[in-house]
């Protein structure tokens, strides 16, 4: 009690739920516009090797990529202060949920599921990515092609867009700024549309493996 | 629909009878036209085993005290109808609150110890004149009020909520919905920093992750996606704007 009332500050938690939003905005916003990015492959291998050009001549790679880092390992620390973390708790709610077989609940522990898969799936593709920079089709290419590189891909995918969906769910809901089964809706439609556009994105990012001519190097 | 033969599993653990173990136990009860579970309860007691214990009161939806977790969701037993049931139901008591035995538990306790944590009763300082007439109201705003005050405390809510199964301290928003219902009257003289010193933080309107197991599950049907929404950004402003540390 006594160390409780000496670092009372009523703004903390506050503070701390506003960070949590903001850096999830973020994220949400980097998510979308970095499959938008892969998605130029439909357009063409062109369009998909402008990308990293465009990318570095406004310092969006060299900036960008730390700025997401620190971002998302913030968010973790953030959102993560959420997820149960004694076994008692998490048999707790995993009982709770096969209980109440609700659907906002259940969507709930997948979130936070998803959200720890991205943590370690996400840093093994930043690494992967980071390590061998410079993106263009034939190295994009040869890594998809590369078991089990597209699995790995299609699992992350899906594990980013289902959790950010969800997270843009639940800040709608929680700050009431619209109807929860409207916003359902229309987040569900984009989290499809993303992953199959990404999906698509990548089978024809592995159509290109081993064609000459695509690299543009 | 022809009546059926039900299976009923209900818990039983009586923590006042000292060596008794939680377990299961099968009922099989004839199913009878327009049944609730309050009959098919009381029947049971009646014909089969006078040591089951439940709580009931109005057997109409208005006092809350039938609130148990049927086939795993918090539901008034007088409100469900066992035509809309499986023919096997399972019956256990409200998770959060204290068990006194078998299906009944004591949310008195906890809603009391809830309403003395938010204060919930208006704050004035106008001296109180009996022979004024009373202050007038604004019809629409009475409504609103009225909203939140639908709520009977059967606490479906708190016992679908995820974060209260966590924590204990969490306020709940059956809590949350008290307060707002305080927000909006004019005769309570609280200032925004005096609620948020009380709920704008984990314990209150920030713990809440927004599971809306207590939106779909009142059964006083209490938009409370709404009123929770609505007391955050309240707490929102008050933080953004208020002097406290």
């Amino acid at each position: 009690m006594l160390q409780r009332i000496l670092t009372h500050s009523n703004k903390t938690d506050l503070v701390i739920d506003l960070a949590e939003l903001i850096s999830g905005f973020l994220l949400v916003g980097f998510l979308w516009v970095h499959m938008f990015f892969v998605a130029s492959v439909l357009v063409g291998p062109q369009a998909f090797n402008q990308v990293p050009k465009f990318l570095e001549a406004y310092y969006l790679a060299q900036i960008g990529i730390p700025a997401v880092i620190v971002l998302i390992l913030a968010h973790m620390v953030l959102a993560g202060r959420r997820i149960p973390n004694r076994l008692q708790e998490m048999k707790m709610i995993w009982k709770h949920s096969r209980l109440l077989m609700h659907y906002d609940t259940w969507t709930w522990v997948f979130q936070v599921i998803t959200g720890v898969a991205i943590g370690i799936l996400a840093a093994a593709h930043i690494w992967t990515v980071v390590s061998r920079w410079t993106i263009n089709m034939s190295i994009s290419a040869e890594r998809v092609t590369q078991s089990p590189y597209f699995i790995f891909y299609i699992i992350l995918l899906i594990c980013g867009e289902y959790h950010v969906g969800i997270g843009l769910y639940r800040i709608g809901v929680k700050w009431g700024w619209f109807k929860r089964q409207k916003l359902s809706k229309v987040l569900d439609v984009i989290t499809l549309a993303i992953i199959a556009m990404g999906i698509v994105s990548l089978f024809v990012i592995k159509s290109h493996a081993g064609v000459t001519g695509g690299g543009g190097q | 629909m022809a009546l059926r033969t039900l299976k009923l599993e209900i818990f039983r653990y009586n923590p006042n009878v000292s060596g008794d173990k939680p377990q299961m136990q099968e009922y099989i009860l004839e199913e009878e036209p327009d049944m609730t579970l309050f009959m098919a309860l009381t029947r049971l007691r009646e014909e089969q085993d006078p040591s089951l214990i439940f709580d009931f009161s109005c057997r109409a939806a208005v006092c809350g005290s039938c609130a148990m977790l049927i086939n795993g969701r918090p539901k008034l037993a007088c409100k469900t109808m066992t035509k809309d049931l499986r023919k096997k139901i399972t019956l256990m008591p409200l998770p959060v609150f204290k068990l006194i035995g078998d299906l009944s538990v004591d949310t008195g306790s906890w809603f009391r110890a809830m309403n003395k944590r938010l204060e919930a009763w208006v704050h004035t300082n106008k001296e109180f004149d009996p022979d004024a007439q009373e202050g007038r109201m604004d019809n629409d705003l009475a409504l609103r009020i009225y909203e939140s005050e639908r709520c009977i405390e059967c606490g479906c809510c708190v016992a679908g909520c995820g974060t209260a199964i966590l924590r204990e301290e969490f306020i709940s928003s059956a809590g949350l919905n008290r307060l707002a219902r305080f927000f909006i009257d004019p005769r309570d003289e609280r200032s925004p920093d005096q609620y948020f010193e009380v709920i704008g933080n984990e314990y209150g309107t920030f713990g809440c992750v927004g599971l809306m197991a207590c939106d779909d599950l009142c059964p006083m049907e209490i938009p409370l996606q709404q009123q929770l929404a609505f007391v955050r950004r309240k707490m929102l402003v008050a933080g953004l704007t208020g002097s406290g540390r």
